[in-house]
C-alpha cells in the first residue's frame, strides 16, 4: 500500500492551497483529482473577491496567476418593465485597486495545482476517490477507483460541495436543500474592445421584483450578474432548491428568467446582444446557506485523521456566494494544523480541534457564513417596497457594504492582525495591484503545465 | 469517447461514468422533485417511481440528491477523467 503524510482530495481552489503548504513543509503529500485537468469541473461564475487576495495565501497575492479582468467597480440596475429605473455605481475603487478578478476556473485551478506540484507535492488526476479507510472511526487514507489504498497521516477533504465521501465516513450529512443555490450560467463571446466600452471594469447587477419575472426574489436565489472577463462575459443566475417550503421547478423558471431578460431588457438588447455569441451554458450547485441553517452549520468540518475545506465544510459565503477566499483561508488552517498534528505524532480528533479554533479566529470565515444580509432580502421583495430595496442593496453591492458590521469590521480585523505578523505587508498589496493589473493589460501571466508548445 | 451536444455549447462528456447516480425505487415516492431541479433533462416518471432516463447531460450538479426528502437517490461521482468536462466554468 502506498503511503503518504498528506492526502488532499480535490485540486479545485483549496486543496492546492494546502498540497502546497504541506509539500513545502517537508511532508510527502498527494493531491488526488477527479478531473483530468485541474478545473475542468469547477463551474462557477466567478470574481474572486479582492479580501481571498489581500488576506489569503502570500504565493497568491506576489503570483501571477491567469485572470481575465481586473473588476474596479459594482453596477446596480433596477429594473421594471425591461427598463433601468434606478442605478447604484457608488461601489467603485480607482485602478489599478480592484474589487475583485475575474477568472475562469480551469486556468487558475490549474495555475494552483501548478505552484503545488512545483513545491513537491504529488497530483494525481483522472482518479476518483471513492472511499476512506477507516479504522476504529479514524481515517487513515482514500480508496480510489483504481482500486488503491493509500494510506495518510492526515487526509484534507477538499472535494467540493456534492462531496460524498465524508457522508460516507458518518462524519456529515448532505446539506439541507434549503441551503442549496442551482445557478446556471452562461458564456458569451464579447470582444475586448467591446467590453471595454460596455462594461469597462465593473460587474453589473440586475435587480427586479419578483413580477418581472427575471431571476428569483433575491433571497431565494440570485439576481442576474453579468461578470465580465478579457473577451467574453458571463451572466447567471441561480434559485434555492426550497423556496416558501416547496421544491419549486427550478429547472424550467431559471431559463424562463433568462428569456426574459434576453427578451425584454433594453440595456440588453440594445448594449450587448448585438455584440456576443454563445458559447457555453452550465450549471451547478452551491451551498450558501449552509452557515445560516443550524443544522448545517454544526455539522463537524474535522475528525480523526481529517480535515474538511471549503465548498465541501459548508464555508460558502452567505451574502455574495463566493467560496474561494474561505477556500483559501481554510486550507492554509488546514496545512497549519496538519503539519503541527503530524510533528507531534498524533492526528486524533482532540489535537485537530484547534482546526475549528483557528476557523472561528479567522476575521472572514466566521463572519461570511453568518451574513443574513440575502436572506433577509425576501422580506423587502415580499413587501414589494422599493425603495427599501435600493436601501439594502445599497448595504449589500453598494459602498454601504463596506460598513463596520458588514465587511469593514473583518476588513479592519484581519488588516491590523497581518500588519502585525509583516509590517511589510502594505507594500505587498501595492505591488500585486499594480502586478496584477499590468499582466493583464499586457495578457501575461505564468505559464501553465497544459499550455501547448 | 467524446460527447457533445448542439444544445450544451461549451461542455463535453468523456463516457465511462458507470451508474453514479441511483434511484432506489423502493423509496421514491414519485413526487418528481428531482425532474422539477434537473436542467440535463435526467429523470421520468414511470409508474409512479422516478427513474433515471439518461445521464449523458448530466453536470454532476446534485440537485436531484439534494432535493430528494425520501433519500431515495444515490449520488456518488464519476469515474475519474470520465463525465463532464468544460473550459468556460
Amino acid at each position: 500500500m502506498d503511503a503518504y503524510d498528506v492526502i488532499v482530495i480535490g485540486a479545485g481552489f483549496g486543496g492546492p492551497v494546502a498540497a502546497k503548504k504541506c509539500a513545502e513543509a517537508g511532508f510527502t503529500t498527494l493531491m488526488i483529482e477527479r478531473s483530468g485537468i485541474p478545473g475542468e469541473k469547477v463551474i462557477s461564475g466567478l470574481v474572486i473577491p479582492i479580501y481571498g487576495f489581500l488576506f489569503g495565501p502570500e504565493f497568491i497575492r506576489n503570483g501571477n496567476p491567469p485572470i481575465e479582468r481586473p473588476i474596479c467597480s459594482v453596477v446596480n440596475r433596477f429594473l421594471k418593465n425591461g427598463e433601468i429605473y434606478a442605478t447604484d455605481k457608488s461601489l467603485r475603487v480607482p485602478k489599478p485597486i480592484t474589487m475583485g478578478y475575474a477568472a475562469y476556473c480551469k486556468p487558475f485551478c490549474t495555475w494552483l495545482a501548478d505552484k503545488a506540484v512545483a513545491a513537491g507535492a504529488n497530483l494525481r488526476t483522472s482518479t476518483t476517490v471513492t472511499d476512506l479507510i477507516l479504522e476504529d472511526g479514524h481515517i487513515r487514507g482514500v480508496i480510489t477507483d483504481k482500486g488503491e489504498r493509500i494510506s495518510a497521516k492526515v487526509v484534507i477533504d477538499a472535494g467540493g460541495t456534492q462531496n460524498p465521501l465524508s457522508i460516507k465516513a458518518g462524519v456529515r450529512r448532505k446539506f439541507d436543500p434549503e441551503a442549496i443555490e442551482l445557478y446556471m450560467i452562461w458564456d458569451f463571446e464579447m470582444k475586448k474592445e467591446d467590453v471595454d466600452d460596455v462594461f469597462g471594469h465593473s460587474m453589473e447587477f440586475f435587480h427586479t421584483m419578483p413580477e418581472e419575472r427575471m431571476g428569483a426574489p433575491l433571497g431565494y436565489g440570485s439576481t442576474l450578474y453579468f461578470f465580465t472577463y478579457r473577451n467574453s462575459i458571463h451572466p447567471g443566475l441561480g434559485q434555492f432548491l426550497i423556496t416558501e417550503g416547496k421544491v419549486p421547478n427550478v429547472a424550467k423558471l431559471l431559463k424562463e428568467y433568462f428569456d426574459n431578460f434576453t427578451s425584454k431588457v433594453t440595456r440588453w438588447n440594445r448594449d450587448i446582444a448585438p455584440k456576443v455569441k454563445l458559447r457555453g451554458t452550465m450549471w451547478d450547485v452551491c451551498p450558501i446557506y449552509a452557515g445560516l441553517l443550524p443544522k448545517d452549520r454544526t455539522m463537524p468540518y474535522y475528525t480523526d485523521g481529517m480535515l474538511i475545506i471549503g465548498d465541501a465544510a459548508g464555508f460558502e459565503s452567505a451574502a455574495f456566494g463566493d467560496g474561494v477566499p474561505n477556500a483559501w483561508f481554510s486550507a492554509d488552517i488546514a496545512a497549519d494544523v496538519a503539519i503541527d498534528a503530524i510533528r507531534a505524532d498524533d492526528t486524533s480528533k482532540s489535537f485537530l480541534k484547534r482546526y475549528d479554533e483557528r476557523i472561528r479566529a479567522n476575521p472572514f470565515i466566521i463572519h461570511t457564513i453568518s451574513d443574513t444580509r440575502r436572506w433577509d432580502m425576501r422580506n423587502v421583495l415580499i413587501s414589494r417596497d422599493e425603495k427599501e430595496h435600493i436601501k439594502r442593496i445599497h448595504d449589500f453591492w453598494g459602498i454601504g457594504a463596506f460598513k463596520y458590521k458588514y465587511m469593514g469590521g473583518p476588513c479592519i480585523k484581519a488588516s491590523v492582525q497581518l500588519i502585525r505578523q509583516n509590517p511589510g505587508i502594505i507594500g505587498e498589496w501595492t505591488k500585486m495591484f499594480q502586478r496584477y493589473f499590468d499582466n493583464w493589460v499586457n495578457n501575461r501571466f505564468d505559464r501553465l503545465s497544459t499550455d501547448q508548445g | 469517447m467524446v460527447k457533445k451536444f448542439e444544445d450544451m455549447p461549451g461542455v463535453e462528456w468523456v463516457e465511462g461514468t458507470g451508474e453514479f447516480i441511483i434511484v432506489n425505487v423502493e423509496k421514491c415516492t414519485g413526487c418528481g422533485n428531482c425532474i422539477k431541479v434537473c436542467l440535463a433533462n435526467c429523470y421520468e416518471i414511470i409508474d409512479k417511481k422516478s427513474r433515471i432516463r439518461s445521464l449523458e447531460k448530466c453536470m454532476e450538479c446534485g440537485a436531484c440528491w439534494y432535493s430528494c426528502t425520501e433519500d431515495a437517490i444515490n449520488f456518488s461521482w464519476p469515474a475519474g477523467g470520465t463525465g463532464f468536462r468544460t473550459n468556460w466554468g
